[in-house]
């Protein structure tokens, strides 16, 4: 194919394009990286340096070790407590959402129509309407202040989306593959055993990643309901981190926030192609 | 097969979680167990409190206190969720301005037959007048702050300028005075953190007389009479008209000032006068610092706003709460206390402790020279107090101080601002 | 159901007089809250600001995404890289976004001041996240790169989903590039793109933790989004009836903003 000057001129310019936007998109996110490798010293100049100039580890051996937390709690504690609050929210949402998304995805009543509708729907109401109430409602059964509580939040608060994510998989799911079994004289368990489950494990996989990927990341519930310092995940540490006036240590809290995304990040990276996918299959048919 | 096996170790370990979730708060029997919400951050305070609650603990095995710590930036927000939660730790430690608005919701317990005479005699009436909510003590006072001028003795030897002693205070003319002498060079006379500076203009206007609030016909009105105004042109004036305070700092906040001062860009600074633990901890080796007495406006008059112990009203075991409160703020234990933070101690007694512990530059015999003129300000008791200082308070005086209001604007912005608010 | 009780609970509360208080009894007070709401001067404020917020994030988000997204599609080297960048903010807790972005504003050791300073550009001393001018703009910018992964992702989809035929009959035709964005790409995209910007708007006009992070509705009230605004009043002041109310008018907003696509799409499709 010949390449005319004039089409030259135009990937020129579409590289610069994309040059620009890897520029906005990375470099936050390098001076965070860059500002985790400084020394106490480097920090405090006045005019810094995007790479340090006095490479050290220190942040990171300062961060795991304890030392930046508020009272006695410990980055490794925080990132302890969260993830038990994160397992628990995907594990349930899942065992409570995939019978669910089955008969959703399956029956076509008025009733599954109606459930659609408003699992869209509640997507769009302000969280402080759900948290009030909740709150309040915690309060009765003495949960407010605990992690039972935060994953019961939790649990209510993704189940909508986790049920839209599942369903559009069930969807996805032929259903002359389930009546073709079904003829052949299997019995409906025995069907969902063989036939449905294995095709639904890879959605379920990531859904249920997802699902652990936003506990890990929430931040505002969390604040409303835990108060006892041992209890306090991830994102509440590197807040309360941050509001200490005049004497947050950078390093430490950079090499912290970094340490905090890691997981959330390497999960991402593992589900982003099939969230993309059901997320786009959702949203573009709905 | 495989989707029941799955499910049911899912199952398996959610019940396990759960269990482990819920076994925290167990405790054991025939032990009154009390907890105590606590904000102290410094570490040398956070030492000291440790230090006393277990030694509270080894001689007392028959009531347990367990420390709650709560970040210092939150406590109001983290003690509303806790009240309203019903999860509120037996002993809160907070602040007098702020119990205000608590003993309105009802959710502190009144103290006044439970506090024992020899803590009552302790401290002394005007302090306990500033916890005390219409014959309602609801907070016992542990220490409290003023805002002291700071300086870099060298430089102001250099330019023969004489420090100040308790005897003989600066007043406000005269450390204007110095700051313009100071003011040269591109550096300047004052750094002043102001970037919360409600408690700052509102505790050194009873320098003048400045009260805010003021009773009328039954009812808390606003006003900025004669000495409110006076505090809010001397500062504005300092900036504006002098020059000698650094425009640049204005914005920060107290401890972001310290470097500007450490360097010298600045020979004094105004600050609360717990810095001194910051001073201690961070000046540059051989720098030669010191706090001075209060500043003279009509008087030195500053207003009490003492950190407090309140019982919790949901508390099941106020009498045993106020036992370890009296225990921990006797007066060797309430000078511990200060001396960690190095705020002044609401008891004389520890007061006098706290002198002798220490020999930093007379500091600590400047900050207790303050103790007489600790006063009353009506803001402190109020309840619409706190909502007022956020919402309209602190927002208005940092426009003015920043010169994009005048003292017009400034007073109906306030004016109005508490009207509503007191409803 | 689940999320059905506490939603109505939620809505009924705003009808309510529910507060903080030891004992206090709660009782219904009909529409006194929204007269309440109303007439603050406070609420009104930061109405308007979630609507600049949500308004500047969603239109700045759509115009970067759309040619982010138009860039990805072509066969350029390094794509994958781009794409993968353009996923990652998705991934952060806006908690770590935030202290990130606190670190590349800092007014002393800050890596933007230290930008214009070297690069003797005005503006290298401004403290952005306090100033009152430059802190919702600094706030607006922070929200567009948060939000860009969704959009982004959404609008490449549909730039995917545009059958090649059309372009290659219109370039035979002779239409320059220009034409052919104009008279395909935005027509055919016409759907995702109402649909991703409404998203958006909603989204935006509920987010609270990322401006929390980095400036507490401050200084002043200067970025206090609605939902700043609806925490403070419920977990500050012990408002809670208060603060549902908000949350009640909140959703009259967002009901319209639906309301207003779903017309604008039933137009559409009768034309």
């Amino acid at each position: 194919m010949i390449v005319s000057p004039r089409q030259k001129r135009t990937r020129g310019l579409q590289y610069g394009g994309l040059l620009l936007y890897m520029l906005f998109l990375a470099f936050p996110l390098l001076w965070l990286l860059s500002v985790s490798l400084k020394g106490p010293r480097e920090l405090v100049e006045l005019h810094p340096h995007l790479i340090p100039q006095d490479w050290t580890f220190s942040n990171y051996r300062e961060a795991l070790h304890g030392d930046i937390g508020i009272g006695d709690v410990t980055l490794l504690h925080a990132a302890w407590n969260s993830t038990k609050v994160s397992l628990l929210t995907a594990l349930l949402t899942t065992v409570i959402g995939l019978p669910a998304a089955y008969v959703l995805a399956r029956q076509q009543g008025l009733i599954s129509r109606v459930g659609l509708g408003w699992i869209l729907l509640s997507q769009m109401f302000p969280l402080i309407l759900i948290i009030i109430p909740l709150f309040l409602l915690l309060r009765d059964l003495h949960l407010t202040d605990s992690h039972t509580g935060l994953v019961f939040v939790y649990v209510v608060w993704t189940l909508p989306f986790i049920l839209w994510m599942l369903q559009s998989y069930v969807r996805g799911i032929p259903r002359d593959l389930e009546e073709a079994a079904m003829v052949d004289g299997a019995s409906r368990l025995t069907v969902l055993r063989t036939v449905i489950v294995p095709l639904l494990a890879p959605g379920v996989a990531v859904t249920t990643l997802f699902a652990f990927i936003t506990a890990w990341n929430e931040f505002f519930l969390a604040l409303v309901l835990l108060q006892t310092p041992g209890l306090t995940t991830l994102p509440l540490l590197l807040a309360r981190f941050v509001g200490v006036e005049g004497v947050v240590r950078l390093g430490p809290l950079a090499a912290s926030a970094l340490l905090a995304t890691l997981p959330s990040l390497l999960l991402f990276t593992v589900i982003q192609r099939w969230l993309t996918r059901g997320l786009m299959s959702g949203a573009v048919k709905g | 097969m495989r989707k029941t096996l799955g499910l049911s170790t899912a199952l398996v370990l959610c019940v396990a979680l759960l269990a482990s979730t819920a076994q925290a708060g167990k405790a054991k029997q025939n032990v009154t167990n009390l907890n105590f919400a606590t904000y102290v951050w410094q570490p040398t305070t956070v030492k000291a409190m440790n230090a006393i609650v277990s030694s509270w603990n080894k001689s007392h095995p028959a009531i347990q206190v367990h420390i709650v710590p709560v970040d210092v930036n939150s406590v109001h927000d983290k003690l509303l969720t806790s009240f309203v939660g019903g999860s509120a730790s037996d002993i809160v430690h907070d602040e007098a301005a702020d119990i205000a608005g608590f003993t309105q919701q009802g959710y502190l317990a009144n103290l006044t037959p439970l506090i024992p005479k020899k803590l009552k005699s302790e401290i002394p009436k005007s302090i306990w007048n500033v916890t005390n909510f219409g014959h309602k003590i609801t907070g016992v006072p542990i220490m409290i702050q003023t805002y002291n001028v700071f300086a870099n003795m060298s430089l102001l030897k250099a330019n023969g300028i004489k420090a100040p002693t308790v005897t003989k205070p600066w007043t406000w003319a005269q450390f204007r005075a110095a700051a313009k002498k100071l003011t040269k060079n591109g550096n300047y006379g004052v750094c002043w953190g102001l970037r919360s500076p409600t408690a700052t203009i509102q505790t050194i206007s009873l320098n003048w007389g400045g009260q805010w609030n003021y009773l009328q016909n039954g009812k808390w009105v606003l006003k900025i009479g004669q000495g409110e105004r006076t505090t809010l042109t001397t500062m504005h004036d300092m900036i504006y008209s002098d020059k000698s305070v650094d425009p640049a700092g204005v914005g920060l906040s107290g401890s972001a000032v310290l470097p500007a001062f450490f360097a010298g860009k600045c020979a004094m600074t105004i600050q609360g006068n717990y810095q001194s633990q910051g001073m201690i901890e961070q000046a540059p080796k051989g720098f030669n610092w010191a706090m001075f007495p209060p500043l003279k406006g009509q008087t030195q008059d500053q207003a009490a706003n003492p950190q407090t112990l309140s019982i919790s009203a949901q508390s099941q075991h106020k009498a045993e709460a106020m036992q370890f409160i009296a225990y921990a703020l006797n007066a060797q234990n309430m000078a511990k206390l200060s001396a960690g933070d190095w705020l002044i101690p609401a008891s004389p007694t520890a007061a006098k402790i706290v002198v002798k512990s220490t020999k930093h530059y007379g500091s600590w015999k400047n900050a207790v020279s303050a103790v007489p003129f600790f006063k009353k300000a009506n803001w402190v008791t109020l309840g619409p107090y706190a909502r007022w200082k956020a919402e309209v308070a602190t927002p208005a005086f940092r426009q003015y101080l920043s010169n994009q209001i005048d003292l017009n604007k400034l007073t109906s912005q306030l004016v109005d601002g508490w009207n509503s608010i007191r409803g | 159901m689940l999320s059905v009780a506490p939603l109505v609970r939620g809505i009924y509360l705003g009808f309510t007089n529910s507060r903080a208080g030891f004992g206090l009894k709660t009782s219904f007070i009909g529409i006194d809250n929204f007269t309440r709401l109303i007439h603050d001067d406070l609420f009104i404020n930061s109405f308007k600001i979630g609507l600049i917020w949500a308004g500047s994030v969603t239109f700045i988000q759509f115009c970067l995404a759309l040619g982010l997204a138009l860039l990805l599609s072509q066969p350029l080297h390094g794509r994958w890289l781009a794409r993968s960048l353009a996923l990652v903010p998705w991934a952060m807790p806006p908690v770590v976004v935030g202290i990130m972005w606190k670190l590349v504003f800092q007014p002393q050791a800050g890596v933007l001041n230290e930008l214009l300073y070297r690069g003797h550009l005005p503006g290298s001393n401004i403290d952005w996240l306090s100033d009152f001018t430059w802190a919702l703009p600094a706030v607006i910018v922070v929200g567009v790169w948060a939000g860009m992964p969704q959009t982004t992702v959404a609008l490449l989809a549909g730039v995917q989903s545009i059958s090649d035929d059309l372009h290659e009959a219109a370039a035979v035709d002779g239409a320059t590039a220009w034409q052919r964005f104009r008279t395909i790409t935005l027509p055919q995209l016409r759907p995702v793109i109402v649909a991703i910007t409404t998203l958006d708007l909603i989204w935006n006009f509920n987010s609270f933790g990322l401006v929390y992070v980095l400036t507490l509705g401050g200084p002043g009230h200067s970025t206090e989004l609605p939902m700043l605004f609806a925490y403070n009043e419920a977990f500050k002041y012990g408002e809670f009836g208060y603060a549902a109310a908000l949350g009640d008018a909140m959703v009259v907003v967002i009901a319209c903003i639906l309301v207003f696509n779903l017309w604008g799409r039933l137009k559409e499709t009768t034309a």
